[in-house]
């Protein structure tokens, strides 16, 4: 029978080879003899980071990291199907990204919310080119902890100062953390315009969100 | 207490740094590229020029006589037209005067002629008006004139094109229907590029630009590839620049090939054989800038990712410089500190062949 460490392993390699029925194969012999929970964060969860970092580097590309997300969930739903009531997975935090007014560029930002995701937050993705005050409402409709603000032009940048100030003005930015991302940004742009947080890419996006919202 | 010499954050913000913290930077910045793109590192000696180029007391710098390189530019005559969001000057002047500013005033070995929508698709129902826009240009200008413009696969995805957006497709799973949805767009990208400089052709272009290559992933580069193979046998003799959107080729696709190599995550230094291939006469290399490091880090990651790709090169490499690539600051209009420093290092420590 194998050891706890090698299912670990198992699960976490299922996930990065993107398929499905692999995943579905190592859930099924690690049940009998781990947790739930522990298959989630310490196998799927684990395998998740490192298609991250492996697409960071160029060694997987978007669909790898879409199929391995899929995967995942479909490993998350078995196990979740047969958990108690009350024992299920809860949701790490209420996160509403988007890029930014004016600005089109989708495919980072949705990366990220995928990322997000599959760490185990609920994600509202509201898409590119979203008008300021959607940000604030959508936030508020799902009573978000995050606004994740993407914006990958230096004319657009001043959009994730806007939604900052709109929050202050609504009374909510006590409530709600500010984490900004795109090319131009930075942690200096960020302490400008008074964002919790900078992520640099998807992976770093995760963890910082886990930080301010989960504090670990 | 240490000399500590002007230098800039990779968002253009300025910094003073020592020569041990720049020499620093720089190890680091070249491992970076090192890393990724498995390419080696500068050597010490390449490593000491760099640093001796950032810490040169005047604003601007130039190569040293002798090591001049042809300089060209690319979208076409906005630079001068265009207002601050493309990096323009806002002053009003009409293409023929944008393109002479730039052979007769600005010192430009060779220039090209652009539409302000500047991609290959817009410009099907406009081709007459940049037909004889370039008749006229050639008319009355000495250098090689090309027509340039973006392939720019994104236009051909939902809402500004026929194809179901692969980004929606994959946010569904859709992932087989995505690639599909790819390969058409690709498709048709090659037909209208090739349809578009063949009118081009017709009216005197010397050649064209393919500016921002594979900006919509690698199915982007597929069919400008393709499109490159179709101009090299329709025109032998034409003149055929591949610049590309960035210093990696993001695997939208995943899968798609040419020559036999998977286009997804390649480098500079495997990008350029595959257009030269493909019947390129020049390749144009990128390496992004990232805000949140120094200009030393940046610059010698830029470096050695071109250093490496005009060695692996079989066509002259001319490197794109300019805002947020080829380790010059993300700012609209770049400091000519930062622009002059790369340039020099790009021509002195990297060998390429023009900017």
């Amino acid at each position: 029978m194998a050891s706890k460490e090698e299912l670990i392993q198992e699960l976490s390699d299922a996930v990065i080879s993107c398929k499905k029925d692999r995943v579905l194969e190592a859930v099924e012999k690690a049940k009998g003899v781990m947790e739930p929970a522990e298959i989630i964060e310490k196998g799927l969860a684990a395998g998740m980071n490192e298609v991250g970092t492996l697409f960071e580097r160029g060694k997987l590309f978007l669909p790898h990291v879409m199929m391995a997300a899929d995967a995942m969930t479909a490993g998350v739903q078995v196990l979740e199907a047969e958990m108690p009531v009350g024992e299920q997975k809860k949701k790490m935090g209420v996160i509403v990204n988007g890029t930014v007014e004016g600005d089109v560029h989708d495919i980072g930002k949705s990366i990220v919310s995928t990322m997000l995701q599959s760490a185990g937050f609920e994600v509202h993705d509201i898409g590119r080119d979203v008008p300021i005050r959607n940000f604030v409402e959508k936030a508020k409709e799902v009573n978000a902890n995050m606004i994740g603000l993407s914006a990958l032009m230096t004319t657009t940048m001043p959009g994730q100062k806007e939604v900052i100030e709109l929050l202050k003005e609504e009374g909510m930015r006590d409530r709600v953390k500010v984490m900004v991302g795109g090319a131009p940004a930075t942690q200096a742009w960020a302490d400008k315009i008074g964002a919790d947080c900078y992520a640099e890419n998807a992976s770093e996006a995760v963890a910082k969100a886990k930080e301010l919202i989960v504090g670990k | 207490m240490a000399t500590e010499y002007a230098l800039r954050m990779g968002d253009g913000m300025r910094i003073s740094l020592t020569k041990e913290k720049i020499l620093e930077e720089l190890e680091a910045g070249s491992a970076d590229a090192a890393d990724l793109g498995e390419i080696p590192t500068l050597s010490g000696n390449k490593i000491e020029k760099l640093a001796e180029i950032l810490m040169m007391p005047g604003k601007a710098v130039s190569v040293e006589q002798g090591m001049e390189v042809p300089v060209t530019h690319d979208i076409g005559t906005l630079r001068i037209d265009g207002d601050q969001g493309n990096s323009g000057v806002g002053i009003p002047t009409s293409r023929l005067a944008g393109c002479m500013l730039h052979e007769r005033a600005f010192g430009a070995d060779t220039m090209e002629l652009g539409h302000i929508d500047y991609s290959f698709k817009p410009v099907k129902p406009v081709v007459a008006n940049e037909t004889q826009a370039m008749e006229v240009c050639q008319q009355n200008m000495i250098i090689p004139l090309f027509y340039g413009a973006m392939p720019n696969m994104g236009l051909y995805y939902t809402p500004d094109g026929p194809f179901e957006n692969p980004g929606d497709l994959m946010k569904a799973f859709k992932i087989q229907e995505a690639r599909e949805s790819m390969e058409h767009a690709a498709e048709h990208l090659t037909r209208d590029t090739v349809w578009v400089m063949q009118r081009l052709m017709a009216s005197g272009a010397d050649g064209v630009n393919f500016d921002t290559t594979a900006a919509a992933g690698d199915a982007d580069m597929f069919g400008t590839l393709h499109a490159v193979e179709t101009l090299r046998k329709e025109f032998p003799k034409m003149y055929i620049e591949v610049g590309m959107a960035g210093e990696i080729v993001l695997g939208m696709h995943g899968e798609l090939e040419y020559d036999g190599k998977i286009l997804a995550g390649i480098w500079p230094h495997q990008q350029a054989p595959l257009a030269a291939k493909a019947g390129a006469n020049v390749f144009g290399p990128v390496c992004n800038t990232n805000t949140s490091k120094t200009s030393a880090w940046n610059l010698a990651r830029a470096v050695t990712f071109m250093k490496a790709a005009v060695e692996a090169s079989p066509i002259p490499c001319h490197v794109d410089m300019g805002m947020g690539v080829g380790g010059i600051p993300m700012l609209e209009t770049p400091p000519i500190d930062a622009v002059t420093r790369a340039s020099k290092a790009m021509v002195e420590v990297a060998g390429v062949d023009g900017i």
